[in-house]
């Protein structure tokens, strides 16, 4: 996490560029696998799939934000929801193909993102948690509520769609970008001052730090990631409906994960995302159980284990490779 | 007091002004400054002078006035802008990006200002300006591990990393000890190259008389006066409103001395307070080392040592609002180790802390009584009554709001509030700090006052002679450990105090 | 448009349900004021206030407003173990944990509550709540001003409580400055405790009064949860007359919204409103100080 800066005295470029090739080498690899995922796996587990993909989607844009940006959201589902209801009318009106209606759902969540942006930014720490809240609910009570889209009970998709093993391709590129924007967002210059952000956006605006800029770019990264992964899965459904595809379980579920797989780590959307898709899998027919029993795993975890599973295996592994030796702060 | 050249001033403040409400934090403040001019302001605590680094920085804006920057109008900028713009400032209670590290810190104005800067050239610039800072063997350290000293100087580090052409300097030699401060000196001196502008807020004289050449005082947020340095100094308004007395060297009243000189040769009894080994820290920073000290019924104890030794956390540690990492702490027989702080209250330890912590939704009284707990009304009447005799301000001003009167009567409150518990013991923390010394004075009778009364006492300060007038014993700490112990007459005269303080040691 | 007598009374409706409104706000209002805690498990707070009163009901034939400080004692004595339990655990561990963690009780306790009582609307029924009360023109339910008379007069104590008595000053000591309160001898986690406590009680005795007022769902505390914010922010934070302002103000431009727009965007009017005010003026209208 804290790579961005070779360390002095360290040979830094060459070491980093190794890392930054083996990285992408790796990277490749599961992406190439993904793709061919879907001829190798059982039916069952490609549906299995395809969520967990759109899972971890979720979970890496709203980790940017909120284990790197310090904006903890839970207004996921209004860009979720947009990117569902404008690609499903996209497909139904304009007659685009399914990769451009995403690329469009993409805009619009940028869009909203950034009309909303002015008054969210305003808000600090628990204010902007609260006003994402209101966000998401203020967009699905006016989907209920106007006539356009549907209203209450939504649209059908009127055209052919891809069937799921070509929407979990779809899922896999998204990914794809997914990892490529975090690592860019993370692992570069932008990092740096988006943590300054997060740690003290005062103080970051005194050494020249444009924060509102830093944080409407996350922002920005955030919703379009959303907003598409909410047209996949209007593609995978077939169909739009406001307590679905703007439910509340959008945005408490990419939360859910992060905390769980490790907030502000980069393998915590994937690890976490595993998990809680597992937990859904065992417990697909008690879906209330389901949502209550993440509850008290969240509440678990926040409690023994902040940094979540993640955090829990990184002690771990320092307390075996490095037993007694303690890298304590000196004077 | 500038000379009006052909080219813009590089800074020009006009007229300046900063109200909350019906507070009025700075009123009609002039500032012109040009290239490698180095200005001090200097003025007693609560004056204004932060408020005035929040207008010049951005961080605050400003009620009135105009703020002009090479020339360009920047009142409106944001603080971003303005630092981009060539403004770096510190600040006084340092604000480093906590979960990075030291490097990353100062990349971050790096990565800002020029976001295409080589990799090669920002770490060279990184490694040059930490050198410089006495910071580089910290460079991978995470910033919430660094004791709060060298924090401070991260803080000037930071702003480094932005090449400021304006550095605002906020108190950044608070806590020093003289040979720090030396060091501190030669830092400034060696960032002064002839273009870049500093403006120095501090209230250690030293520092203002060697980097500035000119002064500016401010009192109550307003101008006082201003000019060369060394007139300004002269001055005796100056004098009278702000060196009346600096540091106990200079002409301090005398009666203050006689009350501690008289001995009370206690029968030394059982320890009303022991602390066995004791350490305790913040997160990673351990603070104190291995500390033991105790305190006999009727004591005054001194507490001493510079800013970051570790006295606030030692007083901290004994009212039980800082757990202990190591240790024993009894009190009247009761190991209270472990125990919360509010059951330590009602055992008879009150802790008048730093900072006052006035509540300011409670009104005067109410501050006092609610630290009157679990007794009868009348015995509340009669604290309440003894207070204000005490502090008869109080008294006058018992409904107004805790907050909004000024810092020495709430002082007076916290004081007061301290005692309202009928304490055994009572842990004073820096009670005269950022105080005009008239007001110090009269503080430090009630402490006498209540010496005689036979109260126990915990003295923590800054101001060496004014701790060993009053108290009994005293105890040197230094970076956590205790250095010196011993009756105050035989530490007061004790050459390894001076070397402490004024550097001929280390 | 409507005749001036619907519209009369829509305001009327507006102003009494406002009424109950600010009691269940000012629920999250002292708890978010004292312990600097977002409470996202408000809204069920409220809700499990009003499962309190339907099942006194059915089962003892008790009526919900006569149970009222029952049900307050039983909200109080669910929130008391939460806290001890759950949140005091996380004192020291920054206000987003805490936070985090009554929004992990929030889908615990919807979800319960579908499990336990199934996802069907629910109404408390009594006679008061169908029989309206009539005035000349003005025609309201007798519920909404039982509701409002009983809400204000809470409002009142709640108040007093905090301004006039000792355990009000330990919770305004604590809420300006926790570690000092703690160490002149107040406990400051016995205060956290009790205000968590007195919270609770407030949400769920208000969501006794809208349960007999109107209806509700297992779901319907996170439109209340909002809805509530919306009060304090109307209304100051820790102000706790602004409260009861700021919930007439919203419960009248609820009826007006409902009215002029249809009734489903009685809540959406809340909602503008409230991102409007939040980032226009985030301290507030009334500004923030008792």
């Amino acid at each position: 996490m804290t790579a961005t800066l070779s360390s002095p005295g360290r040979p830094g470029t060459t070491s980093l560029d190794r890392r930054a090739i083996a990285g992408a080498a790796a990277g490749g690899l599961a992406f190439g696998l993904l793709m061919l995922a879907p001829a190798l796996l059982s039916t069952y587990f490609v549906e299995i799939g395809f969520k967990l993909l759109l899972y971890i989607v979720l979970a890496e844009a709203w980790n940017l934000l909120a284990g790197y940006g310090g904006l903890v959201s839970l207004g996921t589902s209004s860009f979720f929801g947009l990117g569902a209801y404008v690609t499903a009318g996209l497909l139904n009106q304009s007659g685009m193909g399914l990769p451009l209606a995403l690329g469009v759902s993409a805009l619009a969540g940028m869009t909203i993102a950034l009309f909303m942006s002015r008054g969210l930014f305003r808000l600090r720490g628990l204010y902007f948690t609260v006003g994402t809240l209101a966000l998401a609910e203020a967009l699905r009570l006016l989907v209920v509520n106007v006539p356009w889209f549907g209203g209450a009970s939504g649209l059908f998709v009127t055209v052919d769609l891809p069937d799921t093993p070509e929407l979990f391709r779809f899922a896999a590129g998204l990914l794809a970008l997914a990892t490529a924007v975090m690592t860019l967002a993370t692992g570069s210059r932008f990092s740096v001052l988006l943590r300054a952000v997060r740690d003290d956006e005062d103080a970051a605006s005194q050494v020249g730090v444009r924060a509102f800029r830093i944080k409407l770019a996350a922002f920005l990264a955030a919703s379009a990631l959303v907003a598409m992964a909410g047209g996949l899965q209007a593609a995978k459904l077939g169909a739009i409906e406001p307590y679905g595809s703007f439910g509340m379980q959008w945005s408490i579920d990419p939360l859910a994960i992060v905390i769980i797989g490790g907030l502000g780590m980069r393998l915590g959307a994937v690890i976490g995302g595993a998990f809680f898709v597992a937990i859904g899998e065992l417990l697909a027919d008690y879906p209330e159980l389901h949502v209550a029993i993440t509850g008290v795993v969240l509440i678990l975890l926040i409690r023994f284990a902040p940094r979540g599973l993640c955090g829990l295996a990184q002690a771990l592994i320092k307390r075996r490779s490095a037993p007694g030796a303690t890298r304590e702060a000196g004077a | 007091m500038s000379d009006i050249g052909s080219r813009p001033a590089l800074l020009d403040a006009a007229g300046l002004g900063k109200r909350y409400g019906g507070i009025v934090a700075n009123d009609g403040i002039d500032i012109r400054l040009d290239q490698g001019q180095a200005l001090g302001v200097i003025g007693p605590n609560g004056a204004g002078k932060s408020t005035l680094v929040g207008l010049l920085g951005g961080a605050i804006a400003p009620s009135e006035g105009t703020i002009r920057f090479e020339g360009q109008d920047i009142t409106t900028w944001p603080a971003c802008e303005r630092a981009r713009r060539g403004i770096g400032r510190t600040y006084q209670i340092p604000r480093p990006f906590l979960d990075m590290t030291v490097a990353e810190n100062l990349a971050v104005g790096q990565f800002s200002i020029s976001p295409f800067i080589s990799a090669g050239s920002a770490q060279a610039e990184r490694r040059q300006i930490l050198e410089r800072c006495g910071l580089r063997d910290a460079a991978e350290m995470k910033a919430k591990d660094l004791p709060l000293l060298r924090r401070k100087r991260l803080e000037l580090a930071r702003a480094l990393a932005l090449k400021p052409k304006l550095l605002l300097l906020d108190e950044v030699g608070a806590g020093l000890i003289d040979s720090e401060v030396t060091e501190l000196i030669a830092l400034i001196r060696s960032l002064q190259d002839g273009t870049r502008a500093i403006i120095i807020i501090e209230h250690v004289i030293r520092i203002v008389k060697e980097c500035c050449a000119d002064l500016m005082v401010i009192n109550f947020g307003k101008v006082l006066t201003k000019g060369r340095t060394a007139d300004v100094l002269a001055s005796d308004e100056v004098g009278a409103v702000y060196l009346g007395t600096s540091h106990g060297r200079a002409g301090r009243p005398p009666q203050a001395a006689t009350p501690a000189a008289a001995p009370k040769a206690p029968t030394p009894t059982t320890p009303l307070l022991t602390l066995e080994r004791v350490s305790a820290g913040y997160g990673q920073a351990r603070v104190l080392h291995d500390l033991s000290l105790s305190a006999i019924p009727g004591q005054v104890v001194g507490i001493l040592g510079t800013n970051g030794a570790g006295k606030t956390t030692l007083a901290h540690v004994i009212s039980r609002a800082l757990p202990v990492t190591a240790g024993k702490i009894r009190f009247d027989g009761d190991d209270i180790t472990d125990w919360p702080a509010h059951a330590v209250a009602a055992r008879g330890i009150a802790h008048c802390m730093e900072g006052r912590r006035i509540f300011a939704s409670l009104s005067v009284e109410e501050n006092l009584l609610v630290a009157a707990r679990d007794v009868g009304a009348a015995d509340r009447k009669r604290r309440l009554e003894r207070v204000y005799g005490l502090f008869p301000i109080l008294a006058e001003r018992r409904n107004a709001g805790g907050t909004s009167m000024s810092g020495g009567q709430q002082q007076a409150l916290a004081i007061g509030r301290a005692l309202m518990a009928k304490p055994r013991l009572v842990i004073f923390d820096e009670i005269s700090l950022g105080l005009a010394p008239v007001m110090m004075d009269r503080l430090y009778e009630a402490l006498a006052a209540l010496k005689r009364e036979g109260l126990t006492m915990l003295v923590v300060e800054q101001d060496v002679e004014r701790a060993l007038d009053i108290a009994d014993i005293a105890h040197i700490i230094n970076k956590g450990r205790i250095t010196l112990s011993g009756p105050a007459a035989t530490v007061r005269n004790d050459e390894r105090l001076r070397h402490l303080y004024f550097g001929t040691e280390e | 448009m409507a005749n001036p007598d619907v519209i009369l009374n829509a305001l009327i409706s507006g102003v009494l349900l406002g009424g109950m409104l600010a009691l269940t706000a000012l629920g999250l209002s002292i708890i978010l004021g004292v312990m600097r805690l977002v409470n996202l498990a408000h809204g069920e707070f409220l809700v499990a206030g009003a499962y309190a009163g339907l099942f006194l009901l059915q089962w003892t034939g008790l009526d919900p407003l006569a149970g009222l400080a029952l049900i307050g004692l039983v909200l109080a004595s669910i929130a008391y173990p939460i806290h001890r339990l759950l949140l005091a655990p996380l004192a020291d561990k920054g206000p987003e944990a805490s936070m985090m963690t009554t929004f992990g009780l929030s889908i615990i306790l919807q979800n319960l509550f579908v499990l336990l009582f199934s996802a069907d609307t629910r109404a408390i029924e009594r006679g008061y709540a169908t029989v309206p009360l009539e005035i000349g023109p003005l025609s309201v339910p007798q519920i909404y001003v039982i509701g409002f008379a009983i809400s204000v007069t809470l409002i009142t104590a709640v108040h007093l409580l905090i301004t006039r008595s000792r355990f009000g000053s330990d919770l305004r000591a604590s809420a300006d400055q926790p570690q000092a309160a703690a160490i002149i001898g107040i406990n400051v986690r016995r205060v956290h405790a009790l205000t968590f406590c007195l919270g609770a009680a407030c949400a769920g005795i208000g969501g006794t009064l809208i349960g007999v007022a109107l209806s509700f769902t297992p779901t319907s505390g996170a439109a209340y949860l909002l809805t509530d914010f919306a009060v304090i922010v109307l209304g100051g934070l820790g102000n706790v007359f602004g409260t009861l302002v700021g919930g007439l103000v919203l419960g009248v431009l609820q009826s007006v919204g409902g009215l002029a727009l249809g009734d489903g965007y009685r809540d959406l009017v809340a909602l503008v409103l409230f991102l409007a005010v939040l980032s226009l003026r985030p301290q507030g209208v009334l500004g923030s100080r008792t």
